[in-house]
């Protein structure tokens, strides 16, 4: 068996929370991963900073925020008592990989306190737990879903490169744009959405405020969809009547879990987990021809156009000014599916960028259901990056297509 | 009338001494005894240098706008308050908290400039928790 993982990585210490057992004065989960992380670090002298990855059931990006560490590789493979095991196996898997080389596998669960703490502590999320950092810190507040946190990164890049809500606003003009050429869109036409159909710059800055600076037409769409790919091994991909279409390169990363830890608001950790993706595909931004970017705001696509290399800083939204990120125009297309903007978007967007990448690439993206002539570009490679959270994670992917 | 929007747990292992010191007026935070930086949301262990001892000092309570956003559209009790300001702010001694911001008009966002100075105050939400906010002072 060719590269053959065994003996690339092994357990080199392991150790438990300060407190086992019946913890009367009671605890949270977060505290009892963070003790026994604190003990193996100290148990092998790795200092928690060099952690590349976080192997944990649930909420990775919670314990990496608690660490103050940046981990280029997360797994939340929840399935119950076995997962850890699994966990480790995941890991000999990335190290053997070259991906990572210390990662962490954690557990932390607070059976006995929670019932005490009336479920609290256990880290399971906001409407579950009034101890979350949201629930004590944000939500207090009045912040309350996506719009109103990443209004304020919007706010900021405004400060920071005066940029303008016009410029935002062409991003959105220009996404639906592509929406036009995708029957299935929502926005396609005034057949499929009374709002459907070509739009301006002005009918964005008129639609309603949500948070300012966004507007409603700023916003992605709330929808039903559906969607999958198969990713399978060289050989078997050559073996199929379908087109491949390479990973080329692959990366991922995460700057913060709470927007209270986004150092800078202009910034998202797409620069990292694309400049992984790039260094493994060994090509640049300069040779995407397609870029596929999870438009949750027009906000998120400027920014993370900048973080993939494509445009400088505070110059993101460029790449859409005249129309040249849209049909037929002179720049790299982005987001040829009409976007979560205009086309569609359920809450957890990134499958439809795969799905459009992969038509895009394989040549199969006319076909007169799914888009209609001027839809198909002439896109070799493209770049794909999704952004969950508050700004807060990015998966990118390089992909090349067939020869 | 009543505190009508959301009240934090005060109870909270981790973030008790904060809500403590609220509820006397006092913004207290988390220093690290080993970087000698201050952080924001309380943790197990520092986020800059992952030392595990921590001490809390009161702050002085006045720090700048980092950068703000105004919600139009809130849930609940903050439904009846729209629209309003919400900001995240960074502290004088390091590190950053959200808060609503007080002392600026809603309905003139390009009057609220980033980086001006704001000062802390305490709302009694309840007779066990006070909530922070901040308000502009120049």
């Amino acid at each position: 068996m060719p590269n053959n993982p065994s003996m690339a990585a092994a357990i080199v210490g392991a150790a438990e929370s300060n407190k086992i057992g019946y913890i009367e004065e009671g605890t949270t989960a977060t505290k009892l991963h963070l003790e026994a992380i604190i003990n193996v670090c100290k148990q092998t002298g790795i200092h928690p900073s060099e952690i590349e990855g976080v192997f944990s059931t649930g909420f990775s990006p919670q314990i990496a925020e608690h660490l103050g560490i940046h981990p280029k590789y997360m797994d939340t493979t929840a399935v119950g008592g076995c997962s850890f095991i699994m966990h480790v196996h995941h890991a000999l898997a990335a190290i053997n990989a070259g991906i990572i080389d210390i990662a962490v596998v954690s557990h932390g669960e607070a059976g006995y306190s929670a019932r005490k703490n009336k479920g609290n502590g256990t880290n399971r999320g906001l409407g579950e737990d009034r101890w979350s950092v949201g629930n004590q810190f944000e939500v207090p507040y009045g912040i309350a879903g996506a719009p109103s946190n990443y209004a304020h990164a919007m706010t900021r890049h405004m400060h920071q490169y005066g940029t303008t809500k016009e410029d935002f606003a062409q991003i959105a003009v220009v996404t639906r744009d592509w929406a036009t050429l995708n029957p299935r869109a929502v926005m396609h036409s005034k057949d499929t959405h009374p709002a459907g159909g070509p739009m301006t710059v002005q009918d964005v800055l008129n639609s309603r405020l949500i948070a300012w600076p966004l507007n409603l037409l700023d916003i992605c769409l709330v929808t039903d969809h559906g969607g999958a790919v198969i990713v399978a091994s060289a050989e078997k991909a050559r073996s199929l009547r379908t087109r491949p279409v390479w990973i080329a390169g692959a990366g991922e990363n995460t700057s913060h879990s709470s927007m209270l830890e986004m150092g800078d608001f202009t910034a998202t950790s797409a620069a990292a987990s694309a400049n992984s993706a790039y260094k493994m595909a060994g090509m640049g931004p300069g040779e995407m021809e397609l870029a596929m970017i999870y438009d949750s705001f027009t906000i998120t696509a400027a920014i993370t156009a900048e973080m993939l290399g494509l445009a400088p800083r505070g110059q993101g939204h460029t790449l859409w000014a005249d129309g040249k990120a849209g049909p037929g125009g002179s720049g790299i297309p982005i987001n040829t599916n009409g976007g979560g903007l205009s086309f569609s978007h359920s809450g957890m967007y990134g499958m439809m960028l795969l799905v459009e990448a992969y038509r895009q690439l394989s040549g199969t993206a006319e076909d007169g259901v799914n888009g209609i002539a001027g839809k198909q570009t002439s896109a070799k490679t493209a770049i794909v990056n999704g952004t969950g959270g508050s700004l807060s994670n990015t998966g990118t992917l390089v992909l090349v297509a067939d020869d | 009338m009543a505190y009508n929007k959301p009240i934090p747990d005060p109870e909270q292992y981790i973030n008790k001494p904060f809500w403590d010191g609220c509820k006397e007026g006092k913004l207290m935070l988390p220093r690290c005894l080993t970087c000698n930086r201050v952080h924001f949301f309380p943790r197990v262990i520092c986020p800059h240098c992952q030392s595990d001892a921590l001490e809390w000092v009161e702050a002085s309570g006045e720090g700048y706008i980092h950068t703000f956003a105004v919600q139009h559209r809130a849930f609940g009790g903050w439904a009846e308050e729209t629209p309003f300001v919400t900001a995240f702010i960074d502290l004088k001694e390091g590190d950053r908290m959200l808060t609503v911001l007080r002392g600026v008009d809603p309905l003139k966002p390009e009057s609220i400039k980033i980086g001006a100075k704001v000062k802390i105050e305490f709302e009694a939400a309840s007779d066990d928790v006070s909530i922070p906010f901040w308000r502009v002072v120049e």
